[in-house]
């Protein structure tokens, strides 16, 4: 079972975290205040933190991160924060961790990141070819191809693909696409992302009976051999 | 308790004529000890002259005549009437008896004397301060020629008297003065320190009256009226804001109460909740993407992005934005198109630019209507460079154009969006130094976006 802990001061922000996160299939553990984070995030492994910035003690979020990065930990860290300045941000980077938050959010957002990390934290052996059902792409030459025909693609709908392939079977919301394939931080105002999916659904799905891209309501998008959605958790 | 000073040393206005008094104080002096010098010190010196060569002529005389030749002649001088109520004449023999002479008492101090000296002597039966020249003779005899001084003393004790009135009443009127200028220096700084206090109670709408008199009072008061003004529009800016700011979050607030609270005393709350639920999160997701963006443009204004500044191409910020478009403008039937120019560069925040570019196309394929064109084209000149966003849509009317900067205000409220996508753009225009300016295409808009050229590029 998966093991994530909570080091979060807002009990009802930690408790719909932690149902949430029990609800999909991991072992969730709590703690409320900065030195009793410290100590179980340094004594137990785990496979991810979500990690509160301010909390009640001397030792706040970033204090814990350096800890844990000070003695060699790689565990992922995920910064739930609502300190939302970019230069914050940074400072969170800088720190060490690997991704990071804004409050409010949505607990789909957090669970498709968190899934993301858990990806990113697979030792990442050279991968050449990705296949789904009867899709199979080339990630070195950068060909795609579809029940035996080639699809051609532009630069950025080949990412846009890579990415929701890596993260096959998981959704993946338009802020991590906009964030990954785009680069941008920014939230753009119509539905950019929609139309950028629904023009690569277009080349990849069109010719098929089954289609490999799913609209996860309330969350994002999911690349996946079947269209079971997993159940929306939001 | 704070210590009390005496006031004449808080006032400024005061020490300053405090010190011009005692100037005029000075000068007053120094003028009088001229005036008594060239009056009264003149005087005493011809006198001397006078008693010097009446000497040397009496000593003359007794060359050609001996000592009773001169005696003859003084008696004759002494009863000739002229001057005799001034001169003193004595001659005395060489066993010191007095010869002639109109001193009651031959000075004891008989002794002769190279100058003149002044002493008090019995002249006529009264006293007398008299100059006097005590000459020894060739045959022992001693002659004294003198001048009565009295006179001459009453004279200096009126110019003294003068003086010394003149002195007093200068002081007086400096004084008098000093407090006359306090009180109107007073007068003209209390004006403005009333304004003042009146402002810092809260009545900001106060200002400093402006006298009549084009002095440098006026000119004061009407560089401070000049500086409220400014501080008054920009608190009133401020106040806008917060106001729409406020506005803007409790409506969609008030609206989210509003339907919960109807759906749960709804008579069927099981059918109408989830919809109200619904309903709920979209507003509030809404309200987050309105409070990021918010807080985005108060962290572009607040100016601390512009540490990370690197040199920054805008043309690959168009190329990358335009990409990121293109399917939306296709997908809405618009022709987009771009001409870019050889690398303009500017110094920036790749990521803001790139949000700005993106706020002006976005508005650009929200207001142009299917069938359309957009063009996009970067321009390189010697100081600035630019991006432009030019559509065949609705258009700015120009007196909306300066308005459509400030946050919340929306042309119209029928296509979705939350009126901040201009203000965004503004505030990271002005970040790096640049502007946002709006045109009529005719029809359509063109937003330029102005930056400063990147140094030696």
């Amino acid at each position: 079972m998966r093991r994530c802990l909570i080091i979060e001061d807002d009990a009802d922000n930690a408790a719909y975290v932690a149902e949430g996160l029990r609800e999909l299939g991991w072992w969730v553990s709590v703690c409320g205040n900065g030195i009793e984070g410290i100590e179980q995030a340094t004594r137990a492994s785990w496979d991810v933190i979500v990690l509160d910035r301010m909390l009640p003690s001397e030792v706040d979020g970033l204090a814990i991160l350096r800890t844990l990065r000070g003695i060699g930990r790689r565990t992922p860290v995920l910064i739930l924060s609502a300190l939302a300045a970019t230069d914050e941000r940074v400072r969170g980077l800088k720190a060490g961790c690997d991704d990071y938050l804004t409050k409010p959010f949505a607990f789909s957002e957090l669970a498709a990141r968190i899934e993301a990390l858990m990806r990113r934290a697979q030792p990442g052996e050279e991968v050449r070819e990705m296949r789904v059902a009867d899709l199979r792409v080339d990630l070195i030459t950068r060909s795609v191809e579809r029940a035996g025909r080639t699809i051609p693609l532009q630069p950025r709908e080949f990412r846009l693909l890579a990415y929701l392939l890596v993260n096959q079977g998981r959704a993946v919301t338009r802020t991590m696409l906009l964030e990954a394939v785009w680069d941008y931080r920014f939230d753009p105002q119509t539905n950019v992302i929609d139309v950028h999916i629904s023009r690569l659904r277009n080349k990849i799905d069109r010719d098929s009976a089954q289609p490999l891209i799913h609209t996860v309501r309330g969350v994002g998008y999911m690349l996946a051999a079947n269209g079971a959605a997993p159940r929306d958790p939001a | 308790m704070s210590l009390t000073l005496p006031k004449w040393s808080t006032s400024i206005a005061f020490r300053q004529a405090l010190i011009y008094g005692a100037l005029v104080v000075l000068t007053m002096t120094v003028l009088l000890v001229l005036f008594y010098q060239e009056t009264v010190g003149e005087w005493r010196r011809r006198i001397d002259r006078q008693i010097d060569t009446t000497t040397e002529r009496l000593v003359g005389y007794f060359g050609q005549q001996g000592a009773a030749g001169l005696a003859t002649h003084i008696a004759g001088l002494l009863g000739d009437g002229v001057d005799s109520d001034t001169e003193v004449y004595v001659l005395v023999d060489p066993a010191r008896h007095e010869v002639i002479g109109n001193l009651a008492l031959a000075p004891a101090i008989a002794a002769p004397t190279g100058g003149i000296v002044e002493q008090r002597v019995l002249r006529a039966g009264r006293p007398s301060q008299s100059r006097l020249r005590i000459t020894r003779l060739a045959d022992g005899s001693v002659l004294i020629v003198g001048r009565d001084m009295e006179d001459q003393r009453a004279l200096e004790r009126l110019i003294r008297r003068a003086s010394l009135w003149g002195a007093g009443v200068t002081l007086l009127m400096a004084v008098g003065g000093a407090l006359a200028f306090r009180r109107q220096l007073e007068h003209r700084i209390g004006a403005i320190r009333q304004t003042a206090a009146r402002i810092e109670r809260g009545d900001l709408a106060q200002r400093v009256p402006i006298s009549a008199q084009q002095d440098e009072f006026a000119r004061l008061s009407h560089d401070l009226n000049a500086m409220l003004d400014r501080m008054h529009a920009l608190m009133e800016g401020v106040r806008h804001v917060s106001n729409t700011i406020a506005h803007n979050i409790r409506t969609p607030l008030s609206r989210i109460l509003t339907r919960l609270h109807k759906a749960q005393s709804s008579r069927d709350p099981a059918a109408d909740l989830p919809t109200a639920v619904g309903a709920a999160i979209a507003e509030i997701e809404d309200l987050n993407v309105v409070f990021d963006k918010l807080l985005q443009i108060a962290e572009v204004e607040s100016g601390t992005r512009r540490q990370s500044f690197t040199p920054v191409s805008l043309n690959a910020i168009a190329v990358n934005v335009l990409e990121l478009y293109d399917p939306v403008a296709e997908a809405k039937g618009l022709r987009l198109t771009h001409d870019l120019d050889r690398e303009p560069m500017t110094s920036g925040d790749g990521d803001l630019l790139a949000n700005a570019m993106a706020n002006l196309l976005d508005n650009a394929v929200k207001y142009t209507a299917a069938g359309g064109a957009i063009h996009v084209d970067t321009r390189r000149g010697s100081a600035a460079v630019t991006i432009t966003v030019r559509d065949t849509g609705r258009g700015i009317p120009p007196a909306e154009r300066t308005r459509v900067g400030t946050r919340f205000h929306r042309l119209d409220r029928s296509v979705p969006g939350w009126g901040l996508g201009l203000a965004s753009v503004t505030a990271i225009a002005r970040l790096h130094g640049g502007s946002l300016e709006l045109e009529d295409a005719r029809p359509g808009l063109i937003a330029r976006l102005v930056l400063p050229a990147l140094d030696g590029a």
